[in-house]
């Protein structure tokens, strides 16, 4: 591999990079500007995805551990500060690169046959290739500003694609949900970036966080925190740190802010295969990965409790859900919380593998329940029935209709529920055994986590069994109530499958590790662990065995109760009204929450409206009233005073004019009677 | 004995006689002929007057000029109210009031 690396320096693995990152945004320009009709933007946006995977492949086999790279050139400058714009790549970050595309090739290659009769085609690609781009820019940006871009991007991408058949009223809602609570998120980021850029004087993430970084200098001694710059009080850590948790729970869909994550699901199924199951939803987790440093001991246990907890509450609500999927999207969050927990246990390797291994199985079961959800619908066109396709009630049996999707279902389905053999095996178990360790070092405060994660693991177990049961099992319920359906149901063509066998494939232990049984020896593993003490100890043989036997226990119950009718779970008690109602955490949202906004707003047109316009109506009412008098007085005093003066001089000069009154003789009498009165007064005066 | 002041009381009211007529009258000939009455009033003055200048006669000098020019005068006059009566077809002095305005 050193040989490799040799031929290759740096300034060409930055094109590589570049070339491919910017491929999705030439592909969606192309689709954007000129393709937005044509059934040829599928095929330009695949082989940009198909170029991008290469090139990715290519840079993660030449820069997996080794030393990390950064490239950068000046962005702008505002006064003596200069901005930079550059690209970080580190294990992290050549992984993301990798895995984004890889993901995405199959999904693209799914979505031409699976979007191919619908009438928002070239607009499907459009958005696919740009979400594709702002996932790919978002690993790899060095800036913290740049990075905060492609966040926000992604965000918008996911929320075009989640509102893609924005006709549906309920689609519309969907995407607007995610888009508010993603703000939630995003402006929390916001707040910790200003916060971080403020203490450390940089936005490069690498000069912060990077081996021998600024983070390291940097201290909290009592109340105060100090780095090489500034110092200020401790408690703006801690906003920071809370900022970043908000943009993790908002993107990965953790507690409390998870409810976006259900309501997604009304986008098309290959868009919820890739954004909200495998890349966008993991950004919050690879963002925690760029972070970690920042955090300290107590906000790391903090983020391992509410990882925790998602995940427990995710799969107890995953556990009575009837649309498919539904409790694929539950399952979801629930591995995001096992993601974040992970990384609050410090055990960052094994959450960064959960990712990726999550991210090819939870991609193919979401491909499988799109093909699943595309034969009902298919049954339902053909003898215009009133179901609702995602409804796991309606289907079963569909094991013999739709024999190789079924085979990558179980694949899919025991990797998430982490059975040996599979990739979800190799990363959940390091997780796991990590929380006991880890809670052994915290002298066994928080012994719960781990419990609650094994519980978790084994609740997992019997979901994914129920959800398989249900659909590939038994007879095709429809069949019950309709016996004379015509059925054809087939896996569908090359371009359903080889994505799923592609997927199917990348599930499975060796991609991650030759040694089955053993997550240590992934060469994941060990290139994101080379900072971190991996002890050998007794739980790396108990926890296995534990999740192991209590999985099987739980598949085989679940089997006996959906599968053969044995046994049923009594309906309408408290915890089944609890988790087939979400934990009630969306009535109390739009109850508390949503009515409380409304009310507030309600409050505030009040205001407006009587206050505020009150005051602009008062004023305006003062400005007639003072424009009334000074038209009073203009008219009768200043007009008055002139109409005065003309009519005084009106009348002097009608009087003065009577004597002009052209006659000789009368001016010769006025003339002489002047000159009488002259006498007369001159005599008087004189006398 | 035919004093001054006899001539002056006599000229005074020769001249109070013109300028009643002038002002009264409602034919531009009167009018006219009440103008000769108060010229022939000031040349009974000068001639009055004549008495204190028996060397040279100056007051019958100026008196025989004045009755020379009013002589003149009159027949300007005259022509002018031969005119005005062309403009107007009447010699009232109180009709012809163009002079107004």
């Amino acid at each position: 591999m050193t040989a490799t690396v040799a031929n290759i320096d740096n300034s060409q693995i930055v094109t590589l990079v570049l070339t491919a990152v910017t491929l999705p945004f030439v592909a969606f320009l192309i689709n954007f500007l000129l393709l937005q009709k044509s059934k040829v933007s599928g095929w330009v946006s695949t082989a940009a995805i198909l170029c991008s995977a290469i090139l990715a492949v290519k840079i993660l086999i030449a820069l997996w551990n080794q030393k990390p790279i950064t490239a950068q050139f000046a962005w702008f400058q505002i006064g003596i500060t200069r901005y930079y714009a550059g690209i970080w790549l580190n294990n992290l970050s050549v992984l993301m690169l990798a895995l984004v595309p890889l993901i995405a090739l199959p999904v693209h290659i799914y979505s031409t046959a699976y979007m191919k009769h619908d009438s928002g085609y070239g607009r499907y690609f459009t958005y696919l290739s740009l979400f594709c781009f702002s996932m790919m820019a978002l690993v790899v940006m060095r800036s913290m500003l740049l990075m905060y871009a492609f966040w926000e991007l992604v965000g918008f991408s996911s929320y075009l694609l989640i509102g893609f058949w924005y006709t549906r009223e309920s689609a519309a809602a969907a995407n607007k949900k995610a888009f508010i609570m993603n703000r939630i998120g995003d402006i929390g980021l916001l707040v910790a970036i200003m916060i971080i850029y403020a203490m450390f004087h940089t936005f490069n993430m690498d000069r912060i966080f990077g081996e021998a970084g600024l983070i390291r200098k940097s201290s909290i001694n009592g109340l105060v925190w100090t780095t090489l710059f500034e110092h200020m009080s401790a408690y703006w850590q801690y906003v920071a740190a809370a900022g970043l948790f908000l943009a993790v729970a908002a993107k990965s869909a953790q507690f409390p802010l998870h409810t976006w994550l259900p309501d997604a699901m009304e986008g098309p199924t290959s868009v919820s295969a890739l954004i909200h199951a495998a890349t966008m939803v993991a950004a919050g987790v690879f963002l925690l990965g760029r972070f970690l440093p920042f955090f300290n001991g107590t906000e790391l246990h903090i983020l391992a409790i509410v990882g925790c907890l998602t995940a427990f509450m995710a799969a107890t609500i995953a556990l009575t859900q009837n649309d498919l999927k539904r409790i694929l999207a539950y399952s979801t969050i629930s591995q995001l919380g096992y993601m974040v927990m992970g990384i609050g246990i410090e055990a960052y390797p094994s959450a960064l593998m959960h990712l990726v291994t999550h991210a090819f199985f939870k991609c193919l079961l979401f491909l499988v329940a799109g093909i699943v959800i595309h034969e009902m619908k298919h049954i339902k066109e053909e003898n215009n029935l009133d179901i609702d396709p995602q409804d796991i009630r309606h289907m079963g049996g569909l094991r013999k209709k739709l024999p190789l999707t079924f085979l990558v279902t179980i694949i899919g389905a025991l990797a998430l529920i982490g059975l040996p053999l599979t990739s979800g095996y190799l990363s959940k178990d390091g997780i796991l055994i990590h929380s006991f360790e880890w809670s052994e070092d915290n002298v066994n405060r928080f012994a719960f986590v781990p419990v609650m994660a094994v519980i978790t693991t084994w609740i997992t177990a019997f979901y994914v069994t129920r959800m398989v049961v249900k659909v590939f099992f038994g007879e095709l319920q429809l069949l019950k109530s309709n016996p004379a359906l015509s059925l054809h149901l087939t896996d569908g063509g090359l371009l359903y499958k080889l994505p799923l066998i592609f997927l199917a494939l990348c599930s499975l232990f060796p991609l991650f590790s030759f040694n089955p049984l053993s997550y240590e020896h992934s060469w994941l593993f060990n290139g994101l662990a080379s900072n971190f003490l991996v002890q050998k100890n007794n739980y790396h043989l108990f926890v296995p065995i534990i999740v192991g036997l209590g999985s099987v226990t739980t598949m085989y119950m679940a089997y006996l109760s959906y599968g053969k009718h044995k046994w049923a779970f009594p309906q309408g008690g408290f915890f089944n009204r609890l988790s087939s109602n979400e934990w009630y955490i969306d009535a109390f949202y739009s109850r508390v929450v949503v009515k409380g906004v409304l009310a507030f707003s309600c409050a505030l047109y009040w205001f407006d409206k009587n206050i505020v316009d009150g005051l602009v109506h008062l004023l305006e009412r003062i400005g007639l009233f003072l424009s009334r008098v000074s038209a009073w007085f203009d008219k009768y005093i200043v007009d008055g005073l002139l109409h005065t003066v003309a009519a005084i001089v009106e009348a002097i000069g009608n009087f003065a004019r009577r004597f002009q009154n052209g006659k000789v003789q009368y001016y010769l009498y006025s003339m002489l009677l002047a000159v009488v009165i002259v006498f007369v007064l001159k005599l008087l005066i004189w006398s | 004995m035919i004093t001054l002041t006899d001539f002056m009381l006599v000229s005074a009211a020769l001249f109070c006689l013109g300028l009643f007529v002038v002002v009264s009258k409602k034919n531009a000939i009167q009018v006219l002929i009440g103008i000769e009455l108060m010229l022939n009033a000031a040349i009974l003055n000068l001639v009055a007057f004549g008495k204190y200048d028996r060397v040279n006669n100056g007051g019958q000098m100026f008196a025989l000029f004045a009755i020379i020019l009013a002589a003149a005068t009159t027949a300007v006059a005259l022509a002018i109210i031969l005119n005005v009566y062309r403009q107007y077809k009447t010699i009232d002095p109180d009709k012809i009031n163009r002079l107004k305005d």
